[in-house]
């Protein structure tokens, strides 16, 4: 049993059919949901917690049914979402006490856990100040903290370095890396920024207008990935893409000499040299890379997931 | 977790019951209320009346006093239905003031800052969400109608020479009962329309101007038409006949422009249920985005 299970989940609002027929399983203990403006991420996030009711399919978290069990659901998770989302007239302690009680801690339990959490967050020396003095940072600092406070299984995480400052952001994903190596909260973060998604992610979920267009182990894609080329020619291009298609490299030819290749395990780049050198081609460049989550997203966005199945440049072949 | 370890650890002790977590929401709503010293102000306010209401039964049940006014004045300090209306009239009114000071101070800090997702994102419902908020206002109006109202009761009950409680237990129960239904109907008032309002200032006069503004609409239409249906749009006069019915005390109004009770009670539950309606298109963890 996954983390999240979805079985066609199909969500509906306003006769708009928002998430289509999703299918999945997911078990990282950090999950990356990624997708463009509008490919319904919220809308999973909001239909794992129980807001929307699914028109088909199930949604399931640790088992329990989205919307049967919402409340045995989220009295076990954390959930930080992407906008303002707080009671300003507040103090910051006080605040965080309140919404551990709701989750289900005693009073003076939550009150100490309040404490530690701001603590934890970086926000202790400022946890008496009413929360709409905060910051922006701030602000997404408190949520963390009463996202944490009760001690959640599982930890929501909606745009959670949305409009900080390069150092906040970095304090967020050292945060986030913290308590995923803590190990006692699985985490689901929805993020437009690959970088964060790469950073604190090993499994990632690719939603496209409501429908998954990749679901995969981050770390799992990177080894079975074989090395990228670019390369920069000057000559008979297409007759030393022939060759080097002979080799077994999967290659596309662009205009200006330009070929992106994937190179096979048993064959290194010193053979394309050889092969070049024999054809009287220039090789000008050679920039040789692993892919990158943003080349999984790229793909994802590209093509649907049959293609991606049988093989990652067969559109551009 | 500990604070001077700035580590994290998971909670591994007990949870209160799935139940508690509305008297949560009641405990925190009814702290915000009172936190203002205007509400403590109001309250004050509120509470001045049933000091001259406890004046004049102790002088309606003291011999000195009754030898001093005379027969005449007997009348005048006379404790029964109609006393105990204008009583229950008073306070009520001033249950209005009150409530569109503190149902605004109830709900609108969660509004302002959009902290429903994150309220509802814990285990509570959105009825959960709403009768929490519902009992914070419920108790806040409670101290300033049926409970002073039936203390004065009793105390008229104590002060009398005579079994007077058991011979008037009726009126006990109409303080009672009309004090819950416009308390219940002014909770709900208050909740529905501050829930619409960011302002909390702008509230407070909107629930002011929702109960007045339909009495004088109903007013023009009872005078233009000459019909007491009219006066199903005026709040004010249809629960002053409730309460006047309850209480058992004489009608003081024009009978020809009376209501029939089924008629009030039809329009205080549309009431309730507009108001119910109100809150349910507002209180929602996310907003649905239409196209």
């Amino acid at each position: 049993m996954g983390i999240i299970d979805l079985d066609q989940l199909e969500v509906r609002l306003a006769n708009r059919t928002v998430l289509n027929g999703l299918t999945g399983e997911l078990r990282g203990n950090a999950i990356g949901l990624l997708g463009p403006n509008g490919a319904g991420k919220s809308t999973l996030i909001n239909t794992l917690l129980g807001f929307h009711l699914p028109s088909n399919g199930t949604a399931r978290v640790f088992g329990l049914d989205s919307h049967r069990d919402r409340g045995q659901i989220r009295g076990g998770i954390g959930y930080m979402p992407e906008n303002d989302s707080f009671i300003g007239n507040m103090s910051g302690v006080r605040f965080v006490r309140y919404m551990a009680e709701l989750a289900g801690l005693p009073p003076d339990v939550a009150l100490e856990r309040a404490h530690e959490a701001l603590f934890y967050v970086g926000l202790g020396e400022v946890r008496y100040r009413k929360v709409n003095s905060y910051s922006l940072g701030m602000k997404q600092l408190i949520k963390l903290a009463q996202a944490l406070a009760h001690g959640p299984k599982l930890l929501i995480l909606d745009e959670p370095t949305n409009g900080l400052d390069p150092m906040a952001r970095t304090r967020m994903i050292q945060l986030i890396k913290d308590i995923r190596k803590e190990g006692s909260i699985r985490l689901l973060i929805s993020s437009h920024l690959l970088r964060d998604i790469d950073e604190t992610c090993d499994e990632v979920l690719i939603l496209k207008n409501g429908q998954i267009a990749a679901l995969c182990n981050i770390e799992e894609e990177r080894r079975s990935n074989r090395s990228f080329i670019e390369l920069e020619t000057v000559g008979a291009t297409e007759r030393f893409s022939v060759s080097i298609r002979g080799l077994g490299c999967e290659c596309a030819c662009y205009p200006g000499g330009r070929i992106k290749l994937i190179l096979p395990d048993n064959i290194e780049a010193r053979d394309l040299y050889v092969i070049a050198s024999e054809q009287g081609v220039q090789i000008r460049r050679m920039n040789q890379r692993r892919d990158s989550l943003e080349d999984i997203f790229l793909r994802a966005m590209d093509n649907d997931m049959e293609r991606m199945g049988n093989g990652r440049l067969q559109t551009q072949l | 977790m500990a604070v001077y370890k700035h580590s994290y650890s998971a909670y591994t002790g007990k949870v209160t019951p799935a139940w508690m977590r509305v008297f949560v929401l009641s405990r925190y709503a009814f702290d915000e209320a009172w936190s203002s010293k205007i509400s403590i102000g109001l309250l004050v306010f509120c509470l001045l009346p049933c000091l001259t209401s406890i004046v004049v039964i102790y002088l309606a049940n003291n011999p000195l006093a009754q030898a001093l006014v005379g027969a005449k004045g007997n009348q005048i300090l006379a404790i029964d239905a109609a006393f105990f209306l204008k009583t229950l009239e008073g306070q009520c009114w001033l249950a209005l003031v009150l409530a569109s000071w503190i149902a605004p101070r109830v709900i609108t800090f969660d509004l302002a800052d959009s902290a429903l997702p994150i309220l509802l994102s814990h285990p509570i419902s959105r009825f959960g969400y709403l009768f929490g908020k519902f009992i914070a206002l419920f108790v806040s109006l409670s101290i300033v109608t049926w409970i002073p109202c039936l203390l004065l009761f009793a105390y008229e009950g104590y002060s009398s020479p005579i079994p007077w409680v058991v011979a008037n237990l009726h009126i006990a129960v109409g303080l009672l009962a009309g004090s819950i239904i416009w308390i219940t109907l002014l909770a709900f008032i208050g909740l529905a329309l501050s829930s619409w309002v960011k302002w909390r200032v702008v509230a407070t006069g909107i629930i002011f101007a929702a109960v007045f503004i339909p009495a004088g609409v109903g007013g023009i239409v009872t005078a233009v038409l000459r019909t007491q249906w009219g006066f199903l749009l005026n709040l004010p006069f249809m629960i002053s006949s409730l309460w006047q019915r309850l209480l058992g005390a004489p009608a003081p109004i024009n009978p020809r422009w009376s209501l029939p009770t089924g008629a009030i009670v039809t329009m205080l539950i549309l009431a309730c249920i507009v108001c119910i309606g109100m809150l349910n298109k507002r209180i929602r963890a996310r907003e649905v985005v239409r196209g």
